[in-house]
């Protein structure tokens, strides 16, 4: 069974369709890559299904389970997390103290636990330290815990975000262009970390630009453009995809080159 | 007399302090998830006139009126708090603004209830309490070398010191748990909360119907320390007053506000000569503030400085 079903998705503002009638799954344990010119409604779809705005029509299955309508913060609850284009950190916390805000959803201390530090509070809090320590080190964050987030490094930061989707434990995690502006050596640590991660038994669905990193990471990738699903296939089979070429380069003859 | 030093002026000073700490602490609460509430003063006016009423027109005990006026306060947060989620910025603090004028407005003209614009008088005293307490059961504070007005106002000293201590160490543990980096997240950026699987919704009417608590709170402790209240006392200059230590002090931080209220209430006091003169020396002070530490007098990096070698947390 599907991980996650988009069944004929659609999204309007106002006149404008940014997303229209996109229907795909993503399976268990796969990586799958969404890729796309500009403005061809990839974070849009991203934010349907992290429910930040519904979705004017079609559905959306998560487990077989309706997630339409949903509050943000019940979606990361069903397991569906997600890291932003423009990266939002809280950028004031420390490195740590971002990943144990992620900690959240799988944690349940209340005001009074947190004012009285019962025995359980305290066990829970140590845990959560703990898991987000690790998350760091797995990211390769490990000397950076107590540094403030807004003024680590790019790189880092981009990294900092994937560990605080992580600490939620997703099933499926929403990658919007982790490789965006990093260098080729940045570039090939994330097309590690996204393999990690998938080693770790969670779904991975990818917006990149990079299509070096989309070729070689992806198992299938959707193509979007203007809203609308213009392919879906192996790597090797979108890259022949004239329709794909002609939406990347525009029209011309065969102009082979997947390096767009 | 060897306990001369305790002078009830002073001692009633260092009162209106505590009860400033209390406001501060409570306009920080809400504050924390990055709402501006300017309605504190009205929450207060509410916790004040709830328990004078029950303890004046329904012979009330002073912990049972103190209790349900700050009770009802927060219940008058949940109330307002819900509709506040869809204002950010000014415009929340403009709408509680106008919450609290309206409260105000209603005590004025509920005369049957609330005494009207003349307020109302006699509320029993805590300190006058206790000391009649003692007197019943044989104990006199003459015995330990107090006067009765020295004893009546280290006794309210003591109650609201008490109370302004459990309030920031309250607040203090809670902005290093679970619950607090959830504030501190929604203040920070709510969106990327709600990813992060934060209900911002609950965490922010929580925060804003504890502000409303605290307020409640420190206005019937003010009631059962003055023994008089009237709508005067909770104008738009009282919810200003309360902005200003904030802003003053600092807003990163729960001890910024904190510190700004004893700042703010203690320096017109010594400065008593040029007292009329208050709000001009508010004015000045802002302004200074904003050109030179914008962040108020507290912020972050200097409570780092300051507990370095402690242990990380906090908001």
């Amino acid at each position: 069974m599907a991980l996650l079903r988009v069944d004929n998705v659609g999204k309007n503002f106002g006149g404008l369709a940014a997303v229209d009638g996109v229907s795909f799954s993503v399976g268990e344990g796969e990586i799958l890559g969404l890729i796309g010119p500009n403005g061809a409604g990839k974070t849009t779809l991203f934010n349907l299904i992290t429910s930040t705005f519904a979705p004017t029509g079609g559905r959306l299955l998560f487990r077989g389970e309706s997630i339409a309508g949903l509050a943000p913060h019940s979606i990361v609850r069903k397991g569906i997390c997600r890291t932003f284009q423009n990266i939002r950190l809280f950028p004031r916390m420390t490195a740590l103290e971002n990943v144990m805000v992620g900690r959240h959803p799988r944690s349940g201390a209340g005001i009074w636990g947190g004012v009285l530090r019962t025995r359980r509070q305290r066990d829970e809090e140590a845990d959560i330290r703990e898991k987000s320590g690790e998350l760091l080190a797995l990211m390769g964050l490990s000397g950076c815990g107590d540094l403030t987030a807004g003024k680590l490094p790019y790189g880092h930061q981009r990294r900092l975000e994937i560990a605080r989707a992580m600490a939620a434990e997703p099933k499926l995690l929403l990658l919007d262009e982790p490789a965006a502006g990093m260098n080729e050596s940045e570039t090939r640590e994330i097309q590690s970390l996204i393999l990690t991660i998938r080693g770790m038994g969670v779904t991975v669905l990818l917006i990149e630009h990079d299509m070096s990193l989309v070729m070689k990471v992806c198992d299938r990738l959707v193509v979007l453009n203007f809203g609308r699903k213009i392919a879906e296939g192996a790597p090797a089979e979108i890259r022949a995809n004239p329709e794909v070429v002609e939406a990347y380069l525009g029209r011309e003859e065969e102009g082979e080159d997947g390096d767009a | 007399m060897p306990l001369d030093w305790l002078n009830p002026y002073h001692l009633q000073v260092a009162s209106f302090i505590l009860i400033n700490v209390l406001l501060a602490v409570s306009i920080y609460v809400t504050l924390s998830t990055g709402q501006l509430s300017l309605g504190n003063a009205g929450f207060m006016s509410i916790g004040a006139y709830a328990s004078a009423i029950l303890t004046t027109a329904h012979g009330a005990p002073i912990p049972a009126g103190v209790l349900l006026g700050s009770v009802l306060a927060g219940a008058f947060g949940v109330l307002v708090g819900i509709p506040a989620l869809r204002l950010k910025g000014v415009y929340l603090a403009i709408a509680t603004l106008g919450f609290g004028e309206v409260v105000r407005a209603v005590f004025i003209n509920w005369e049957s209830l609330t005494g009207g614009a003349v307020g109302i008088a006699g509320i029993p005293q805590m300190g006058r309490e206790i000391l009649a307490a003692l007197r019943e059961s044989g104990i006199s504070p003459e015995t330990v070398g107090l006067r009765s007005n020295q004893f009546i106002s280290l006794s309210v000293f003591l109650i609201l010191l008490a109370a302004a201590i459990l309030s920031t160490l309250f607040f203090l543990r809670l902005s290093s748990s679970r619950a607090g980096r959830a504030y501190a997240a929604i203040r920070m950026d709510e969106a990327a909360a709600e990813a992060a699987g934060i209900d911002a919704t609950y965490y922010k009417v929580l925060a804003f119907s504890q502000g409303a608590l605290l307020s409640g709170f420190a206005g019937a402790l003010f009631a059962h320390s003055t023994s008089y209240i009237s709508p005067a006392d909770f104008t738009y200059h009282r919810a200003v007053e309360i902005l200003v230590f904030a802003v003053f002090g600092g807003s990163e931080h729960l001890l910024g506000p904190v510190f700004g209220a004893m700042f703010l209430t203690a320096v017109p006091e010594a400065l008593r000569f040029i007292s009329d003169y208050r709000y001009i020396v508010y004015g000045i002070i802002l302004v200074l503030m904003m050109i030179f530490r914008p962040q108020g007098v507290i912020d972050q990096a200097l409570i780092d400085r300051v507990a370095r070698g402690g242990s990380p947390g906090g908001s």
